[in-house]
């Protein structure tokens, strides 16, 4: 394949000296020893090393080979359908995803604070984990914690009441087998946790994230919570943000592909005037918004949540509502009636929300 | 800028590049427009050899003119138009993609440019019977919304599998692997005829922002010198996706004040011939999408 001196991936001095001494494509350079190279483009003996290196290792690297490397949509088809997809145990919003939160894309859930973005995400975490004969996909999850509002015991709580949830369904052998191994510690032991402090550090572990889920092939969801928390403070240049940005979103959407795992990041509100009118829409600008496959925005209606998919390249926009409970992310109940049990939770289990919540009423 | 070598042409051994190189003359373009009669003095080669070897050279390397009825002739033979599908988008296009061109379609997130694409992808595959190249930069493909077309279009399920076997999906997630993508298509893919017959008659790259955007804004504006060389190339059809605000909110921002960044942004219209730009009012995020290239 040939390939053109501009588009190798090399410092544009170099490229510019090597266009100047007359090399247009890759081929040209490939017999040339490193002295020669040195000389005919009068470019460093280090420079000149490292492009005939970056030529020779591989004369694909892995990026291009996978680029190159086409797939007919029928193929992806059947690779997609036995791709499964993580549940939210709130069977509405699973209608609305289309099954769940899909394997193998970025998915963005973006909300004020309070309505329950940590929580949904807690619930994948656990989720993962569910057996395969159960409907899950018995996978482990990464959660990257940057805020610092990650909980275990509120995920203790979810864990419990997802071994209760399979414990009621499991009717045959395999799925009574499968149960015996689901306990709150090995779900809470399937879990790797980082915590990072900056914008730096979260760079740092996407980059390693490759390595990470190479060595952990189980690993099958990677949380972001929250991807703006970094970004929205002690950045004085905005273009560089978005350069960054984009640029890790596209590692996040190349992971999520290349290693079959579901990516999921949280981001926060920010109120943009219009007309002297103001108006909640996610944070970190416009540009960030084209870079999740899909995005859910969950926002308050009165005393109610609700989640609202907004973008999706396969699913219709849907709106449903939700509630978190005891158990973790649920479907809002259908009939407004007063739910006793529910408001005995705030009290007792530690109430992790940040406001109070009057579930009665909802 | 062709660097004289062993082999470009019969008479030119080791021994006359050396002499060549002795007197400094390293390229077609510093050989050709040297004076033989001088060169023959000054290097100790004969005249009759360089006169020879000056012939081929240019007659390998000079451009050929064409007239313009020849274009035109080549053109009216050779472009076809592909319907979109929809008839006011086809009415919008002036009856459809024309082959040879590019055409750009921008919006805000969630205007529907990927359901734009898919659809045009489906019509075309199932339709028109020809093969589709996608280049997916986003993972925004999903192959069961593509069936989920079909399916309103056919119940046959034979048909949907050969239409869906039409289309070919690359992956390419950065400009270098996206770049590699493009020339192995130009110097090796559209000749092959795909697995279900029918030549390429498309080639839609969905989007071309989201891999530049992370190198935009900066002092880098080879990146889109990169573009300009090899986004019109001479495949039959081409379709970019672009995240318009995106773009936009680059040039807004502190960027405008460079102009040679935005005269670098005004030469990125010329490239495109077709600029069709998406307008959604949506509930979450403002809806003011202006397409920026109008």
């Amino acid at each position: 394949m040939q390939r053109t001196v501009p588009s190798l991936p090399l410092a544009p001095s170099v490229k510019v000296k090597l266009l100047h001494a007359g090399f247009q494509l890759a081929t040209d350079l490939t017999d040339m020893s490193p002295l020669q190279l040195c000389k005919a483009a009068g470019i460093s003996q280090e420079e000149a090393v490292e492009v005939l290196q970056m030529l020779r290792c591989d004369t694909q690297s892995h990026q291009e080979r996978a680029a190159t490397e086409s797939i007919t949509a029928l193929d992806l088809l059947h690779k997609e359908q036995a791709q499964g997809s993580i549940v939210t145990f709130s069977s509405r919003l699973d209608d609305v995803l289309g099954g769940g939160v899909p394997v193998g894309k970025t998915t963005e859930i973006c909300g004020a604070p309070g309505i329950g973005k940590t929580q949904l995400c807690m619930q994948l975490a656990v989720d993962v984990q569910i057996p395969v004969c159960f409907g899950g996909l018995g996978g482990k999850a990464l959660y990257i914690d940057t805020e610092g509002s990650f909980v275990v015991q509120r995920v203790a709580d979810m864990a419990e009441a997802a071994v209760k949830h399979c414990t009621l369904l499991a009717e045959d052998t395999e799925q009574k087998q499968a149960l015996e191994e689901l306990t709150v510690e090995k779900v809470l032991s399937s879990f790797f946790l980082v915590r990072c402090h900056d914008y730096v550090e979260l760079l740092a572990e996407v980059y390693l994230l490759p390595d990470f889920l190479a060595e952990h092939p189980e690993v099958r969801l990677v949380i972001i919570d929250s991807i703006a928390f970094p970004f929205r403070h002690d950045f004085e240049d905005l273009s560089q943000r978005t350069r960054l940005l984009n640029g890790l979103a596209q590692q996040l959407i190349q992971i999520a592909t290349q290693h079959s795992v579901a990516v999921v990041l949280s981001n926060h509100m920010t109120t943009r005037l219009l007309n002297g009118q103001s108006k909640l829409v996610p944070s970190l600008g416009e540009s960030w918004g084209h870079t999740a496959t899909q995005r859910l925005i969950l926002h308050w209606e009165g005393s109610k949540r609700l989640a609202s998919l907004y973008k999706s390249p396969s699913q219709m926009e849907a709106t449903i509502q939700y509630q978190i409970t005891v158990q973790g992310f649920r479907d809002a109940p259908d009939k407004l009636r007063p739910t006793v049990e529910l408001c005995a939770v705030s009290s007792l289990s530690g109430n992790h929300s940040k406001r109070p919540r009057m579930e009665d009423q909802s | 800028m062709v660097v004289l070598r062993e082999g470009i042409c019969p008479g030119l051994t080791e021994d006359f590049i050396n002499a060549l190189h002795s007197e400094d003359i390293k390229t077609v373009e510093d050989f050709v427009s040297c004076n033989p009669e001088e060169l023959a003095q000054k290097c100790s080669l004969s005249y009759k050899a360089l006169v020879a070897v000056r012939r081929v050279l240019l007659a390998q390397y000079t451009a050929f003119p064409v007239s313009g009825a020849d274009l035109y002739q080549e053109l009216l033979s050779s472009t076809a138009i592909l319907s979109t599908g929809s008839p006011s988008l086809d009415k919008l296009l002036d009856s459809g993609l024309y082959t040879g061109e590019i055409t750009e379609l921008t919006g805000s997130p969630g205007s529907g440019k990927t359901q734009v694409c898919f659809s045009v992808a489906v019509n075309i595959s199932h339709q028109l019977k020809q093969s589709v190249f996608y280049i997916d930069t986003k993972g925004g493909m999903c192959v069961n919304r593509l069936l989920q077309m079909l399916q309103t279009r056919t119940s046959n399920m034979e048909e949907q599998m050969e239409a869906l076997q039409k289309i070919r999906v690359f992956r390419a997630f950065d400009v270098f692997s996206l770049l590699a993508c493009l020339q192995h298509l130009r110097f090796n893919g559209l000749q092959q005829a795909s697995v279900g017959g029918g030549s390429v008659k498309a080639v839609m790259v969905d989007s071309v922002s989201a891999v530049l955007s992370s190198m935009l804004g900066g002092k880098q504006n080879e990146v889109l010198v990169l573009c300009f060389r090899y986004v019109p190339a001479d495949a039959s059809c081409w379709r970019i996706e672009d995240d318009c605000k995106r773009l936009q909110h680059c040039c807004t921002g502190d960027k405008s004040r460079d102009p040679g960044w935005k005269r670098m942004f005004e030469s990125w219209t010329w490239t495109v011939v077709e600029p069709c730009s998406s307008h959604t009012c949506t509930p979450a995020e403002s809806g003011d999408s202006r397409g920026f290239i109008f």
